[in-house]
This record gives structure tokens, C-alpha cells and sequence, in this order.
């Protein structure tokens, strides 16, 4: 291996496996050669080939391994070389990488590591590169299988064209409400099973209100659905909660994930991302405005070239991009080709996980080794994006950031923001004078002071100490620091023209170079700018020679490739309602992912999909009133059979019950306890106190950097999803529940979370501030209200806010003794009102902590 | 008692469903407890597994230097610095390949004095002279390198190979390639650990194998050492009767759904977290320690206390069988006034780390505990000046990932040996590169792992905590 002098690109994604198959074959062909002499075919056989096999074989072949990306047991592998570039220069031995490494002429490259040739050995490397080096080898050893591999994975079936079955018949036509019940009916009948009961109506209420809006209903809404006798109440619940707001802030939050959202812009020196709320408040408008997913697509990859109808829709096209700039940046990269290149990588990834599931990421260096993914396929999109500016240096240091657009605004944002402006330029105003009045007295006092340092004893009658004269000046002193930090912080705050994180077209469209191992600084020839060839269907658009192509990306993902982009969607969603996708492996469909538990079903959603303009809600609205969402997750006898068969519920022979996420966890204990706010976004960050924000001095060489010492009065209120995302260290604040429960780390663009159960839950649970506040609050509320005169009353209250449903008979008495068994243990008072008051809480509490609550059924 | 046993045979029965997504946590002093008499071994993320090869060590306590300690102040003397302290890079005669834009920087001479120690003749500076005691213990690596110049990213490399992405750590990675010696105990313990979650995180492997953060070592040990250990303000019996009561609830609703794995793991997690409560203070209160090893760490001294706790610490969770350790040691950061704030950190770090060297060795665990003590990246052999105007006695170092100065003892490396040299500026590597990549193998090694060979399948892929690099540094294996 060329040790020392290879090139560790961060942040790459290289598959180990695929080393040994490192094919490059587009580069630098070593091109035709003659046929050896006998002369050169002797030295090379005799000598050479076997030098070769003995020494360097073993670090430098495919039956071995590949180091440094070097192949020796290939003619081309020698041409071509690795990371270090072509291994010989035929005719130069002196120029011939392989030599100098033989020679141990530099302390950073010496070959073979474990000792140096033999004299003899080494004359005979250096007359075999001094002849041309004839070498008589193949240029395809050991590559064949992976071409056949690589037909193989385009037959995949992710990759194939919709299939689109009529709905099967079923023995119990009684049972399906809908075409999703029948395909999954019959999947159970074929294997021997029956799907459950209807869920209790507390059950699916409180069931399709956390999936909907991720909150527990409320006792109105319980109330309201109990007492409706029409057949549609069903109905009537799903569409008030798909038109609640609360159904964006729901569904929003899974994108986010998918995106690697953080209002951080990379994770060093904890640089904000101040306009980065802008693009997570598009994204729940987005859902709930139903925007269809195709134009969702679009906005994202390339709203900047769409045509916008008025000025708001212009906001949002723009604001949409920050899809692909909002990332793990690695801002404080040095080499700024490379942080381009990685973030044009996360970019790559992120369009292949989210809408295609496949890890395009992986053919940066090498072709896919089980996908049909080509290092084309790869260069091709890389040209699209290394044709848009994501980023720009920074005056600072070696600091870059994310490129920003200036948002066209509406008569009243500009009015605004002129008002805004005004009552800034009065604040600094003031501080400006301060300044001068601070600074003139710190110049009368210099004088003074010195006078009274020099002759202590003459001070006039009545005239200051030298001892108040020096106190009076280090005040002054001080205090001139601090206004200059608050006229740093006041020009920071200063009303700009509002601006969201955006991609740009560059001055520089091009086509991007095959890079050697994914090392921009070693290139192969230029690759057309195109998409990915194995998963198209029909003709591609075409990418005119002026434009980067994002916008043809886009309309190649909803035309040529809208089969793939609809399986995985619709997926995505199947996976949020019943806790696990159809195909298993959400982000990942290619060869190596799970096949689809109801392939027709997975086709015949995709297909409706499209047909119904790429409306989200329309198919949540379907699922979520199919007979198969509406089972129970409680098992029964008849359930034995389907548990030892299916544990897994693969098959949906039940609902799945599922924990609530990290979100919705707390999000239902601030709805429980009455302390949720309503929120029409903005920024999460709290720049406006001064102790928020550092590095204001214009002269530092890091740029300004955030922290959250201090929240606004109301954020500790809100959903989870406005509480600020930071990348490099835990989640703050009341957001740590997030660190908590299976939280998606922003730097990992992940479709679903695991979900753990570890002590360190249990203890945050049974310790930590989250439900103690809450059950301290609801508790103080129910004994406050006169219109609950009994246990039984309030414990029925309790039960619905806390549970969804009223307590049952075993576990009324249950409550009550834990009420009243406290009350008789605690001792020192025989007030039983103030023992209630002790009590209470810890029932709540205890409520809060179980199953019951954590779970959705 | 007619409830305990019902727990107990909660537990027994879904013991493998429990270990599978429960994991320990770090409920392990609370599983000793309750399945001492257990043999179960066998099975879970967190059971022994066979290592690749012959181990040389069977756990690694890290130290790690949070900030950079000035490897050129230390342990690498550089006649240069000294002859040319305070004149221009420029002046020089730079070696090749030195940065654009370091000429008109100062050359920097050392704080302070540098002697060879023990029979190896190891340099290190006056300002660690505990650490001169145990110099002939030490296998220095002054060839380390890293790939970038920040904390937060050179942190996140060098605890788990990368530094954008989510990876698992180090100690991640050993705690699923061994599991854990003792299978009632947590395997991955962080004391003092930065804020970044991710440098002791487990990423996709199971998290069981996350490091458990001890963040800070109570005085007290009524304390709480872990994060929500305690409710100060309840009760243990009142808590113990909510728990009685949370539980009867969760046993209904399983009951009622017959099967879920994460129901029967967060029944499982109340369990071990009631039996935290009280276990863990009893391993994290040092009072049972003689006074000789008290004073030997210095701990309740000054200004070593907070060091000298956690090194302590360290070597009791060794002794119960946690397989990876991570001391964080902060203060390192020394980009101004060094000759005046390095002796400080000094100070606060030497006797500790010592102290934890020789007791290790006293009590026989050096041979299979592998110490590994470094920075994130090193400093500049040029000055750095914060204000622009100070003189350079004042000046500090600017950070250096192109070369530092990293040491081990202990199981499977050679005792009283140097690898590695910098140019004579102390700037490149000249001979005896390691890459982090590289030292990530080593520690592999010496575990009996293959670094080539411990992989897990993520999203279709096999992944590695030396991803695609790494060497096992042969030279310095005993």
C-alpha cells in the first residue's frame, strides 16, 4: 500500500467490500499494445510476474486486497494506479511512482513495506518501466461478474415499471371496507389467518389523532366521536384532523429527519443557521396544504427556476431549496473543492434515499457493488449539483457558510420591516451616545486622575478621591466594553431583507469529471449530466447546456423515474400509520433492502398516488379509514395462531402498537397538562439576547456562533418541532427528551428511528422534569375544579385527558388505593386535602409513566 | 413478594427478548443484582464474543486531552524552536511542505524543560514529573495525525473515524466486538464526556453498545453521578410504590396484546433503573479506598480532585469488568499565555494519569489494560497571539492535527519505546506516520479484533470503524 501519500477524503462513503472489484474503466485507458518480444515477454514472465505475485500481490490484488486502491495483478491496474495516482510512467523510471517506492527514497512512501527489494530485485522493476513496462496481462481480470451482477440488480424489482392488479377476491367479503383491505385480506386468508376485531372507538381515536397530528385527543373530541351515531363519524373525525394545523407540525417532522434539519450550520464552533426555520415552516405548510408531492419534489430540487404566480409562492419556491443546502456542512474544511464535493455527495445522498431509496452515495468511488449504479450514474448527478452554488467563503478565517437568498417581500412584510428598522436605528442611537458621553467623561477623567496620582494631598475640597476617580474610570471602561457589544449585537439584529438558505444556478454550468476514487484532485474524463439510467422509464428529459439540470432532475423524478419515487413515498406514509413499512428497509429499496410484504398493494397505492395528482392527505385518508387500520392491537385466543406465525405482524393480522416518538411523547404531555400553545412558526434560535450569541466583534476569525442560554417566555410551551436543532452537542433545554427516545441525529439522514428502551428512558421518565411539572400542574387543575366533587369524577376526567378513555372498573379501585394508601402513609398532617394534594400528583405521574400513556394502540 | 417473583419471572421469560432491545443501558450494576445467580452468558448484544485473534488486552481506559496538549512542550523537544524562539517561521530554513501563510508566524520555544526519563530515556517535561516516574512504562507515538483543525470534528475522528458523519465510537465498536467481560455491567462507560453525543455514541450499532456519561463524580455519594438518577425529592418507598403501581398497569396492558418486545423492554428498564438508584452510588463512592490510593491520584487535593476522580473511577469499573473506559481531561487548548497556563494543566492532569499508570500496574491489570492517553490534534511549532500585541512570552499554539504526540501502556505494547519523528521543526511526520485510522487498528488488535474483519451491515453496506483505512502499527507491538 502506498502509505502516507493516499489521499483520506472525508467524509466519502467507500464499501470495503467493494475494493476488490475497483473498476475505473472509463479512465485513462493504458490503450493497445503490441505484442511482447520474446526478450520482454521473458523478463517480464521470469522475473517481473513473479516479483509481482511474491511482494506485492498480497496488498495489491483482487484475490487479496486492494490498498490504496492500487492493483498490480492487472496491466491497467499499473497505468492507472490508486489513490496516489498511475503507479509507473512507461520509459521514466524516475518518474514511476512504483519505483520510488522501491527505492525507499522517501520516508513516506516505501515499498514493500515489510522490507526492501533485494538489490537485484529492484534493477529488474526498474529496466522492466525503463523498457515501457510490456506487460502481457489482461486489462479484465475478475470484473465479469460484476457486469453480470450489475444486469441482474436492473431486473430488480423496485426497478420495473408499476404493476397494477385488480384487487384480489376474498372469502370474507364481509370484512374489507376498501381495495387496501381486500389485498391485505387476502394475504392472511392465504396463510391460514384472520385479521382482528375493530378497535374500541377510544382506542382508534386516540390511535388516528397521534398518527395524524402526533396529540392525544381531546375530551371534547372523545365526547364528540363517542356520541356520533352516523356512519360516517369515522369520517368526520379524519377530516377534521387532516385539516387541523396540527397535522403539518405532525408530518413535517419525518422530513426533517430526512433532510438532516438543524438550525446549525455544520457542527463546528456551533455556527446558527438563523434562516433555516423558514424552510421548516415550508415544509409544514407544504403538508398542510396538501401540495402535491411532485410539485413538493420540484420546489425542493429546483424552486429558484420555477415561475411563481405572486409573491408568497416565490417565498416558498426559494425557501424550498434549502432541502439540498441544509445539511452537515463541513464549513471549517480548508480545502474548499472537497467540502464541495462532500456536500454535492450528502446532496447525491439525499435525493437517492428520500425519493428513490437507493444509496447513490456508494458509486462516488467505484461502481455499486450490488446495485446497478454506475460511477456515470453518480458523476452525472454530481454534475447537476456542482453546477449550483451551495456555499460561499466567509470573510472570516477559513470559515465558508450556505449560500442565502433575499426573499422578495409583501407590502406588509416591507412595512414591517421599515417600522423594525426605524425603532433599531433608535436603539442604536442611544447606544452610539452612551458612547460618546462614556467616552468623553473617560477623557475628562484622565487628567483628574493622573493629577491625583501625582500629588494625592492637593485634591480641592469637595473634588473626588483618587480611589472614587479610579473606581469611576474602571466602571467606565467596563461599561464602554459592554455597549460595544450591544452595538455588535444591534447591528447583527439589524431588520435585513428576510433571507432562507437556497441553492443557486452558477455562473459555471458544467459536466462533472469522474473523480479517481471520489478524490477531486485526481480526475478521470468529464461524464454527462444525467440521472440515474437503471430506474428510468420512457426517455429522460434532456439537460440544456446552460443549465445545472435540477429542474429536469425533478421532472425526471415525478415522469421517467416516478415509479420508484412513488413506491418509496407511499411507503414512507404506510410505514408512519402502521409502524412498519411494506417494504421493511424504508430508505433503502435496492437489491439488498426487504422485499415488499404486499408487492400489489405497494404498486396498486403507488399508482393511485399518481393518479390522484400526488395527494398526500387523499392517501392517509384512505389508509387510515381502511378496515385494516381500524383493528385492534389487543390479541385473543384466535390470535395464538397468528402470533407463532407472524409475530412480527408482518402480514397486519392486527395493529401494531406502537411507542410514541420522542416528539410526540412530549408534545402530548404538555396537550395533557393544558401547558401547549398554538405556534405560527419563526425562528427558533433566540438571537435577540445578547448572552445567545457570540463572536460579534467583526475583527474575530470565527464566525458568529449561537448558544441557547435563554429561550423566549412562550417557547418552552411549543411543539417539539420549533425547539431549536443542534448538531454537535445534545438537545437542549425541554428538548432533551429528545436525547432521550431514539431522536434522529441531523447529521444521519435517516426515514425512521429505531426504538430503544433503555434505563436511561426509565430514569428520565421517572425523574426528570417532563412529567413531574406536568402531573404537578394537572394535578393543581383537577383538585381547583368544584365542578369534580368526587375521586370517581375526577379520576374519569384524568383517565380521558391522560389515556383516551375512561378508567376501567379494576383500575378505579386500583387509583383510589394508591390515592388513599398514600394518604395513610403520609404522616405529620391529618389534613386530607393537603395529603391529596401529595397524592395526586404521583398518580398522574404514575399514569404518565405507564405503557398506557407511552404507547399508542 | 407474591409481585417480586412475578417480575422475576417477567424477566426470565423474556430475558432474551429483554437483552435483545433493552440492552443494558447502564443498568449493569442494577443487573447484578437481580440475575447474579443467572447464567445467560450466551445470548444479547452485550455477550461475550470470541475475539479474531491471540488479545494482548481485554479492556482500554482512554484518556483523552480534550483541546490539544502541546506536544512540543511535553515530549518532543526541537532544538529549532529554541535556537530560533521568536523570530519569524520565515527565517527558518521551513521544512518541506510547510503551510502557505506560516511565515511571518513566530517560532515558538518550549515552556519548559524537557529531561530524558527511566532507563528508556524518554523525553517529558518538568512540568509532568509524575509522569517521569512511570516513563519506561510509556510507548510514545510522536508520528499521530488527524485530518482536521477544528475541536468538534477532529473529536468526532478521532472517536469514530470520521468526522461527518454518524458513526459509531470507538468504544462502541470494542463493546460490540467483545461484549462485556462481566454481563452485569455496562460496557461503555464516558466520565466527563463532552457535550457531542455522537464521540461516544453508537450510531446504528445497538444501543447497548452507546457509552453510558458519567458526568460528573459526586462528593457526596448520596449524589447522582448519572444523569436522573435520583429524585431528591421522593422517597425511595413512595417511589418504589409508583413503580408497583406503573408496572401492575404494564403488565395488563401486555397481557392484553399478548406480545411486544418494546412493552416487555421498558417494563424491564423501570426494573433496572429502581435497582440503579442504589447500586450505582455504592461503585461510584470512592470512600472504600485506603488512604495511600486516595493520596497517590490525589484525590480531595488541588487542583488534581476532578482528575484524580475520575482516573479512580476508572480503574474500579476496569476491576468489575466494563470494557472501555474514557476519561475526558479538558484544558488543553493553549492558544494563549502557554507558558503560563500549560504548567496549570498540568498540574491538574500529571499526578492523576500517573497515579492511574503505576496502581494499574501495582494490582497486575497493566498486562491486559490497555491506556491510551491523547489529545484530538497537537500544536504549532509557530506562536499564536490572541491580541495581536502581546509579547511573545505571552503567546500561545495554534492547533495541529499534521502531527502530535500520542502515548500507551499497558496490555500488548512495548514498554519504554518511542515510534515515530517529526521534522525538526515539529511540524511534518517524517517517519512512523499514524494515522488515527491507523491507531484505531492497533487498538483493535491488541483487543484481538481485526479491524478488517469487525463489521456490522448498515443499509446494505459493511461498515468498519477504520471504514476503508487503518494499519496495525507492528513496531510497537510487544
Amino acid at each position: 500500500m502506498v502509505k502516507g501519500v493516499q489521499f483520506r477524503i472525508r467524509g466519502q462513503w467507500v464499501c470495503p467490500l467493494v475494493l476488490a472489484a475497483l473498476v475505473l474503466p472509463t479512465i485513462a485507458s493504458a490503450g493497445e499494445t503490441d505484442p511482447l518480444t520474446p526478450g520482454q515477454a521473458a523478463l517480464f514472465e521470469q522475473k517481473v510476474r513473479p516479483l509481482l505475485i511474491e511482494r506485492c500481490y498480497a496488498c495489491h490484488s483482487a484475490a487479496k486486497k486492494v490498498n490504496g486502491g492500487l492493483r498490480l495483478d492487472l496491466r491497467r491496474g499499473l497505468m492507472e494506479g490508486g489513490d496516489s495516482g498511475p503507479a509507473i510512467s512507461p520509459g521514466k523510471p524516475e518518474e514511476s511512482l512504483i519505483i520510488k517506492a522501491v527505492r525507499y527514497q522517501d520516508t513516506d512512501l516505501q515499498m514493500p513495506p515489510d522490507g526492501k527489494l533485494a538489490a537485484a530485485e529492484l534493477a529488474v522493476l526498474e529496466e522492466w518501466v525503463r523498457i515501457g513496462a510490456p506487460d502481457p496481462r489482461a486489462d479484465t481480470a475478475g470484473n465479469e461478474k460484476t457486469d453480470v451482477d450489475r444486469a441482474a440488480a436492473r431486473a430488480h424489482w423496485a426497478y420495473q415499471p408499476l404493476q397494477q392488479a385488480a384487487p384480489p377476491a376474498v372469502g370474507d367479503s364481509q370484512w374489507p371496507l376498501g381495495n387496501v383491505d381486500r389485498f391485505v385480506l387476502a394475504k392472511l386468508e392465504a396463510s391460514g389467518l384472520h385479521p382482528s376485531l375493530d378497535a374500541d372507538r377510544y382506542s382508534w381515536l386516540r390511535r388516528v389523532s397521534f398518527d395524524l397530528t402526533g396529540l392525544p385527543p381531546t375530551r371534547n373530541e372523545i365526547q364528540g366521536f363517542i356520541d356520533d351515531d352516523s356512519p360516517l363519524a369515522w369520517e368526520h373525525v379524519v377530516d377534521r384532523l387532516l385539516a387541523s394545523p396540527d397535522f403539518g407540525e405532525r408530518s413535517a417532522r419525518p422530513w426533517l429527519d430526512l433532510v438532516g434539519y438543524a438550525d446549525q450550520i455544520g457542527s463546528a464552533n456551533n455556527v446558527p443557521a438563523e434562516h433555516a426555520w423558514r424552510y421548516r415552516d415550508y415544509v409544514i405548510q407544504a403538508y398542510r396544504a396538501d401540495k402535491p408531492f411532485d410539485e413538493f419534489i420540484r420546489e425542493q430540487l429546483a424552486g429558484d427556476l420555477l415561475t411563481a404566480r405572486n409573491i408568497e409562492e416565490r417565498q416558498s419556491q426559494l425557501t424550498a431549496t434549502g432541502f439540498l443546502v441544509l445539511g452537515n456542512v463541513n464549513i471549517v474544511e480548508s480545502d474548499k473543492l472537497i467540502m464541495q464535493m462532500d456536500l454535492v455527495d450528502q446532496q447525491i445522498e439525499k435525493v437517492g434515499k428520500t425519493f428513490l431509496g437507493m444509496t447513490l452515495n456508494c458509486a462516488r468511488c467505484h461502481d455499486h457493488k450490488f446495485d446497478p449504479i454506475t460511477l456515470r450514474d453518480y458523476y452525472g448527478l454530481a454534475g447537476i449539483f456542482s453546477s449550483a452554488e451551495s456555499t460561499y467563503k466567509e470573510q472570516r478565517g477559513v470559515w465558508s457558510s450556505v449560500t442565502k437568498s433575499p426573499l422578495p417581500e409583501t407590502l406588509d412584510q416591507f412595512t414591517q420591516r421599515e417600522a423594525a428598522l426605524r425603532e433599531n436605528a433608535k436603539k442604536v442611537a442611544a447606544v452610539h451616545e452612551q458612547r460618546v458621553t462614556a467616552e468623553a467623561r473617560l477623557k475628562e477623567l484622565a487628567p483628574l486622575v493622573k493629577a491625583a496620582r501625582e500629588n494625592p494631598t492637593a485634591a480641592a475640597p469637595g473634588a473626588k478621591s483618587l480611589a472614587d476617580l479610579e473606581k469611576e474610570q474602571a466602571e467606565l471602561t467596563k461599561s464602554l466594553s459592554t455597549l460595544e457589544q450591544q452595538s455588535w449585537h444591534l447591528k447583527y439584529l439589524e431588520p435585513s431583507t428576510p433571507l432562507a438558505y437556497c441553492i443557486k444556478e452558477s455562473a459555471r454550468v458544467a459536466d462533472a469529471q469522474l473523480q479517481v476514487r471520489g478524490n477531486p484532485h485526481v480526475l478521470g474524463p468529464a461524464v454527462p449530466r444525467g440521472f440515474v439510467e437503471a430506474v428510468t422509464h420512457g426517455s429522460s428529459p434532456t439537460i440544456p447546456a446552460d443549465q445545472s439540470g435540477r429542474l429536469q432532475l425533478a421532472n425526471w423524478l415525478t415522469g421517467p423515474a416516478s415509479p420508484l419515487v412513488a413506491r418509496v413515498t407511499v411507503n414512507r406514509i404506510w410505514q408512519r400509520l402502521f409502524g412498519r413499512g411494506l417494504v421493511g428497509s424504508v430508505d433503502y429499496f435496492g437489491v439488498r433492502g426487504e422485499l415488499p410484504t404486499h408487492p400489489e398493494l405497494l404498486d396498486y397505492l403507488a399508482g393511485q398516488f399518481i393518479r390522484d395528482g400526488w395527494s398526500q392527505k387523499r392517501l392517509i385518508r384512505e389508509l387510515v379509514l381502511s378496515r385494516t387500520y381500524r383493528q385492534r392491537a389487543e390479541a385473543d385466543d384466535s390470535s395464538q395462531v397468528a402470533i407463532k406465525v407472524d409475530p412480527e405482524n408482518r402480514l397486519l393480522w392486527r395493529m401494531s402498537p406502537r411507542r410514541l416518538d420522542a416528539e410526540m411523547l412530549r408534545d402530548a404531555v404538555l396537550a395533557v397538562s393544558g401547558e401547549l400553545k398554538p405556534c405560527k412558526g419563526g425562528p427558533a434560535l433566540a438571537p435577540e439576547f445578547m448572552e445567545n450569541v457570540g463572536g460579534l466583534n467583526p475583527t474575530d476569525v470565527n464566525p458568529v456562533s449561537f448558544s441557547l442560554s435563554k429561550f423566549r417566555v412562550d417557547q418552552r410551551s411549543l411543539r417539539t418541532i420549533y425547539r431549536p436543532v443542534v448538531r454537535s452537542s445534545e438537545q437542549q433545554g425541554p428538548a432533551e427528551v429528545l436525547n432521550f427516545f431514539d431522536f434522529a441525529q441531523p447529521a444521519r439522514l435517516a426515514g425512521d428511528r429505531p426504538t430503544t428502551s433503555v434505563a436511561s428512558q426509565a430514569l428520565y421518565l421517572l425523574n426528570g422534569p417532563l412529567l413531574k411539572d406536568a402531573a404537578r400542574r394537572l394535578a393543581t387543575e383537577l383538585l381547583a375544579d368544584t365542578t369534580l366533587t368526587t375521586d370517581d369524577a375526577r379520576l374519569s376526567v384524568l383517565y380521558m385527558r391522560a389515556l383516551g378513555r375512561p378508567p376501567a372498573t379494576e383500575e378505579s379501585i386500583a387509583a383510589q388505593e394508591f390515592v388513599t394508601n398514600r394518604d395513610a402513609s403520609t404522616t405529620g398532617t391529618d389534613s386530607r386535602s393537603a395529603d391529596s394534594l401529595a397524592a395526586w400528583p404521583r398518580l398522574i405521574h404514575a399514569l404518565l409513566t405507564s405503557n398506557d400513556f407511552l404507547f399508542r394502540l | 413478594m407474591q409481585f417480586e417473583k412475578q417480575v422475576t419471572d417477567q424477566h426470565r421469560l423474556n430475558r432474551r427478548h429483554f437483552l435483545e432491545c433493552a440492552g443494558c443501558g447502564f443498568g449493569g450494576v442494577a443487573l447484578q443484582a437481580m440475575f447474579a445467580s443467572m447464567a445467560w452468558a450466551a445470548e444479547g448484544p452485550l455477550a461475550l464474543r470470541a475475539p479474531h485473534l491471540v488479545p494482548r488486552a481485554k479492556r482500554v481506559i482512554f484518556l483523552f486531552m480534550a483541546g490539544g496538549p502541546s506536544q512540543l512542550d511535553l515530549f518532543v523537544p526541537k532544538p529549532r524552536l529554541a535556537q530560533y524562539h521568536g523570530q519569524r517561521v520565515g527565517v527558518t530554513n521551513l521544512p518541506r511542505g510547510i503551510a502557505v501563510g506560516t511565515e511571518k508566524f513566530l517560532t515558538l520555544g518550549p515552556a519548559a524543560e524537557m529531561a530524558p526519563r527511566g532507563d528508556s530515556g524518554a523525553m517529558i517535561s518538568n512540568l509532568m514529573p509524575h509522569l517521569a516516574g512511570v516513563a519506561d512504562e510509556l510507548c510514545f507515538l510522536h508520528g499521530m495525525q488527524v485530518d482536521n483543525p477544528a475541536h468538534d470534528l477532529a473529536t468526532l475522528q478521532f472517536n469514530t473515524g470520521v468526522v461527518n458523519e454518524v458513526r459509531p465510537s470507538m468504544g462502541a465498536w470494542v463493546s460490540y466486538g467483545l461484549g462485556t467481560e462481566n454481563q452485569n455491567m455496562p460496557s461503555y462507560v464516558s466520565i466527563h464526556a463532552g457535550s457531542d453525543v455522537r464521540t461516544h455514541g453508537s450510531a446504528f450499532l445497538p444501543a447497548a453498545h452507546q457509552g453510558t456519561v458519567i458526568g460528573s463524580i459526586p462528593q457526596d455519594p448520596k449524589q447522582s453521578a448519572i444523569r436522573y438518577l435520583n429524585d431528591p425529592q421522593t422517597p425511595q418507598a413512595a417511589q418504589r410504590s409508583e413503580i408497583d403501581f406503573v408496572q401492575a398497569m404494564n403488565r395488563r396492558l401486555l397481557k392484553r396484546v399478548a406480545e411486544d418486545r418494546v412493552m416487555e423492554g421498558v417494563i424491564d428498564s423501570y426494573e433496572l433503573a429502581f435497582r440503579m438508584q442504589a447500586e450505582t452510588p455504592k461503585l461510584v463512592d470512592l470512600s472504600g479506598e485506603s488512604a495511600e490510593t486516595l493520596d497517590r491520584y490525589g484525590v480531595g487535593k488541588q487542583p488534581t480532585d476532578k482528575n484524580a476522580r475520575a482516573c479512580l473511577l476508572a480503574r474500579r469499573l476496569c476491576e468489575v469488568g466494563v470494557r472501555f473506559v474514557q476519561v475526558t481531561i479538558g484544558g488543553w487548548d493553549h492558544h494563549g499565555n502557554i507558558r503560563d497556563a500549560l504548567p496549570k494543566s498540568c498540574a491538574e492532569a500529571d499526578r492523576p494519569v500517573a497515579a492511574l499508570i503505576s496502581d494499574l500496574k501495582a494490582r497486575g491489570l497493566l498486562d491486559d489494560t490497555l491506556v491510551v492517553w491523547s489529545g484530538e490534534f497537537g500544536r504549532t511549532p509557530w506562536s499564536q497571539d490572541l491580541s495581536g500585541t502581546a509579547p511573545i512570552e505571552t503567546h500561545g499554539r495554534e492547533h495541529q492535527p499534521e502531527s502530535f504526540t500520542a502515548f500507551l501502556a499497558g496490555g500488548g505494547v512495548k514498554r519504554g519505546y518511542s515510534h515515530g519523528e517529526t521534522d525538526e521543526f515539529g511540524y511534518q511526520v517524517i517517519g512512523g506516520r499514524v494515522h488515527i485510522h491507523d491507531l484505531h487498528a492497533t487498538i483493535l488488535h491488541l483487543l484481538g479484533l481485526d479491524h478488517e474483519r469487525l463489521t456490522y451491515r448498515h443499509a446494505g453496506r459493511d461498515y468498519r470503524l477504520t471504514d476503508v483505512y487503518g494499519n496495525v502499527v507492528r513496531e510497537i507491538l510487544a
